[in-house]
């Protein structure tokens, strides 16, 4: 009950008075005031000017606004998330024509075709999210770890995605990794022998890092193809290891090398069963976008100040006065970080001198929204899927592998009924990359055209009739009818909403090298120092990585650069947050609870017992 | 469980002008307490209060503004998925009121289209005792939150994070409002829309002492 209720009180002001006889107060136009954004920065100094709300800077901005560090965290666009954004389709279009007229770094050759037109192509813009950059996230990663750590993932909903399939010689396969671990290899028809030689290789790789004669073999191994290894070594072949390296492993290429390619197999195989019988999480309405927004929020808790649609147009490095295109100046106590997308024209000689000491790499993708609903690829209960083309499956012949991520209306970026096929490649040309784009894309559409009319029964679904005035059902649309039946394979396309390619380049290499194993990450831009301006840090672009793989490294290499050390990373004590404010001490120790289970599901090698390791007995 | 009452969840966003009383609003609806010189925002990623409603227990999950609304600089992230918004203003500062109407508008274009409002008129202990004297510090008229409220279909109270009047009627109000949705109870696949939603923080909250003071 509250301490203190007036049961009775008294009548106010304007109560008491007759309304006819009550002037109103003045208030003053509403010009001006309606617009909150005309206001400019009024603050005058920052320790951190952060440009771009990109998922590395986001997460930059929340580590050092709680260890009490002023971040002033701005953006040239409307929105969060930079190169990583979640757009609606009238962004993506504004986005588009920004990267055609060269305003857009390091993306290029953007093309979105959107059907139709007003009257037979309707969609609501608001209702759907793209991703520029959609990523999975491995249930058992360091990156989940930060989430929990950090408390963002109470933002967040995640979904499980277990669906993995394969396509080769034409056709799709998921025997292998859709399935849950008990029935992992009982496809009848992989032959005993087999089946063997894959449980002992799954035994090897789940083995301690430590263990001196896995050491020694990776050693011995360190440049080796991991299709030579997994031959010499365990008698794999094609199409088992296919499935192993390119779905479980999801590695971009052939000959990738064997230390890695492991890495890449253990990833999934420890992420199994940590949540559940799947290995991956999607997140709900955007991946890497709501991430960011996440992370933004959590920033803006720690008293982070932030503005979009704000550009920095000046800075003295002697004053360190920075000057903004709202007319507002701000003094940088530190440093300032920069997005590649958001390179101050006055900076853009700096960038491009450290740019001239790194290898480029290329990422084209394609994203499609399709009306169809999908049901054969994507299992019960869940909202996403996985398709991969490894290496010379497509007509193409594709050298490297085309992953394509697929999301349904029930993940929140599309309406229910729709799919969002995002697909890209790390293959460097750019104009052979978009062919095995669009070849996987044929590929799929006439895979999925084929399921859903291999019934008769379902040429015709409701949508083809209406019922009229008296009753009686009349069919609206007697010309599709028609076409089915006269062609049993109707060279039918997919009903689409919108799709959009683009070409993008990173300076991580798809490999991840240069952002998990050279420890100074030289080849890496964030690592590298600006000429006579110590005080600019220059980040990545997104790698072409699938997972949130290497965001983590990153962060941690600038946070270091700037606070002089990692240790105190997201160490926070959130004695701040929610508990402190529930009165009642049953709720307070049930909160205890949970943040236990918290602790209790995060990564921790030496107890988690990975994917039923000791089941695995033949 | 099974005799506990129905459980619905609200997300509920807080807007407002800086230093109009959101986070002493809902000080005072989650702890019963009152600061004096509250430190703008705080930090929580959001509050959660439970609240009974007739034989409904209403579980809101409060997001404060933390600031970023302070150069209209909301991510989608705050609105989405809202069903009651509290926007309020300072009953002593007019320009709090001509903001509470930009965040109405904002909110009928960002949030979804069955989003529960509830303007609400803070400080009130500061007229409270006012006479007719033309020094009051009331600047803005019921009447005229009144007009407000009624045109954009809001609930409209005048309250007191610092007396603790009414505050409380404003989330019960909101909780009467909000249609009778699935229970969390049966969380997995129920709401819809909602397939395999993944727990992160183990086993949920359910504690049935701690319902609201209301
Ligand atoms: C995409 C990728 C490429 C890699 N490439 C190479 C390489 O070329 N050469 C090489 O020697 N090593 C490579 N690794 C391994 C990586 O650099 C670490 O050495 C390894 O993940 C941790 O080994 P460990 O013995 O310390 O951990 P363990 O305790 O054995 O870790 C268990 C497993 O968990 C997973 N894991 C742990 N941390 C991470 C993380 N940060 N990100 C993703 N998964 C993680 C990994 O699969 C790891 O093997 C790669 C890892 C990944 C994810
Ligand atoms: N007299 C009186 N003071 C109040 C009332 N509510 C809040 N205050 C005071 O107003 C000041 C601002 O309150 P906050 O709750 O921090 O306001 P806010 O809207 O959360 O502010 P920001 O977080 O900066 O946007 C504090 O000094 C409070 O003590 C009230 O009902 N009456
Ligand atoms: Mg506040």
């Amino acid at each position: 009950m509250p301490a203190f209720r007036r049961t009775e009180r008294r009548k106010s002001m304007a109560e008491r008075r007759p309304s006819a006889s009550y002037i109103p107060p003045v208030i003053p136009p509403l010009s001006g005031l309606e617009k909150p954004n005309s206001h400019s920065l009024n603050m005058d100094q920052c320790d951190i000017l952060i440009l771009g709300t990109g998922l590395v800077e986001s997460i930059l901005a929340a580590a050092l606004a709680w260890q009490g560090v002023n971040v002033l965290h701005i953006d040239r666009n409307k929105h969060y998330g930079d190169s990583c954004s979640t757009l609606t389709i009238d962004q993506l279009k504004k986005w588009s024509m920004e990267v055609n007229a060269g305003r857009m770094a390091h993306f290029s050759d953007a093309q979105i075709y959107i059907p139709g037109g007003k009257h037979n192509n309707t969609f609501t813009s608001k209702d759907y999210g793209v991703d520029l950059c959609p990523r999975v996230m491995f249930a058992q990663l360091d990156f989940l770890a930060l989430l929990v750590k950090s408390r963002v993932y109470k933002y967040l909903e995640f979904q499980s995605l277990s669906s993995f399939h394969l396509f080769e010689n034409d056709h799709f396969r998921s025997k292998l990794s859709n399935t849950t671990k008990e029935e992992i290899f009982t496809d009848q028809s992989i032959l005993l022998q087999t089946k063997r030689a894959l449980m002992k290789f799954l035994k090897f790789v789940l083995q301690d890092n430590a263990d001196e004669s896995k050491q020694e073999l990776l050693r011995n191994n360190s440049n080796t193809p991991i299709e030579a290894f997994l031959k010499d070594n365990f008698r794999l072949e094609s199409p088992q290891t296919d499935e192993l390296i390119y779905s479980i492993g999801l590695c971009n290429a052939k000959g990738t090398k064997t230390p890695e390619a492991l890495a890449r197999i253990k990833r999934f195989l420890v992420s199994f069963d940590v949540y559940g019988n799947f290995p991956v999480m999607m997140l709900k309405y955007g991946g890497p976008g709501e991430i960011s927004q996440g992370f933004c929020r959590s920033a803006a808790v720690a008293d982070s100040t932030y503005k979009l649609d704000t550009r920095l147009v000046d800075f003295d490095p002697q004053e360190k006065i920075a000057k903004f295109n709202d007319g507002s100046s701000v003094k940088i106590n530190e440093k300032i970080v920069v997005s590649p997308t958001q390179t101050p024209k006055f900076l853009a000689k700096n960038y491009a001198e450290l740019e001239e000491k790194l290898q480029l790499f290329t990422v084209t993708r394609l994203t499609t929204i399709v009306r169809n609903d999908c049901k054969e690829w994507i299992a019960e209960n869940e909202t996403s899927a996985i398709v991969v083309f490894p290496p010379n499956s497509l007509p193409t012949n594709n050298q490297y592998s085309v992953q394509v991520l697929i999301q349904n209306g029930g993940s929140g970026v599309c309406p229910v009924g729709e799919l969002i096929w995002y697909s890209h490649t790390s293959e460097p040309n750019s104009a052979k990359a978009k062919e095995d784009l669009e070849s996987a894309y044929t590929k799929m559409e006439s895979s999925l055209i084929r399921e859903s009319e291999a019934d008769l029964e379902g040429v015709l679904d409701e949508s083809d009739f209406t019922v009229s005035h008296q009753g009686t059902p009349i069919l609206v649309n007697s010309f599709k009818l028609g076409e089915s039946l006269q062609n049993f394979l109707p060279k039918k396309t997919l009903d689409i909403v919108c799709k959009i390619g683009y070409v993008q380049t990173t300076y991580i290499n798809p490999d991840l090298s240069n952002v998990l194993l050279d420890k100074k990450q030289t080849g890496n831009i964030s690592s590298l120092t600006v000429k006579d301006s110590s005080d600019i840090l220059f980040l990545n672009m997104p790698s072409s990585e699938v997972s949130y793989d290497g965001i983590i490294g990153e962060v941690k290499l600038l946070y270091q650069r700037i606070t002089g050390s990692d240790e105190d990373f997201f160490d926070v004590d959130f004695e701040d947050d929610d508990e402190d404010y529930s009165q009642a001490v049953a709720s307070a120790s049930a909160a205890i609870d949970s943040e236990l289970a918290i602790e209790d599901s995060d990564y921790d090698p030496s107890h988690h017992e990975p994917f039923g390791a000791n089941e695995m007995e033949l | 469980m099974s005799f506990a009452p129905s459980t619905t969840s609200v997300k509920l966003v807080l807007l407002g002008e800086a230093a109009v009383g959101k986070s002493s609003l809902v000080l005072r609806f989650v702890s019963n307490d009152f600061q004096e010189n509250k430190e703008p925002t705080i930090g929580a990623a959001f509050l959660t209060q439970k609240c009974t409603v007739g034989d409904r227990t209403i579980k809101y999950e409060i997001w404060d503004t933390a600031g970023q609304e302070r150069f209209a600089s909301l991510a989608p992230m705050y609105y989405r998925n809202a069903q009651a918004a509290l926007v309020v203003y300072d009953i002593t500062k007019p320009a709090s009121f001509i903001k509470a109407r930009h965040w109405v508008k904002e909110l009928h274009e960002q949030a979804s289209k069955d989003i529960t409002i509830a303007l609400v008129g803070n400080k009130y202990d500061l007229v409270a005792d006012d006479n007719d004297s033309d020094d009051s510090l009331r600047k803005v008229s019921m009447e005229e939150g009144k007009a407000l409220a009624e045109e954009e279909g809001l609930l409209f109270f005048e309250t007191s994070a610092k007396s603790s009047h009414n505050v409380n009627e404003v989330f019960v109000a909101i909780g009467s409002k909000i249609p009778e949705a699935k229970p969390v109870t049966e969380e997995l696949g129920s709401r819809p829309g909602n397939v395999g939603r993944i727990d992160l923080s183990g086993p949920a909250l359910r504690s049935n002492l701690s319902d609201c003071a209301c």
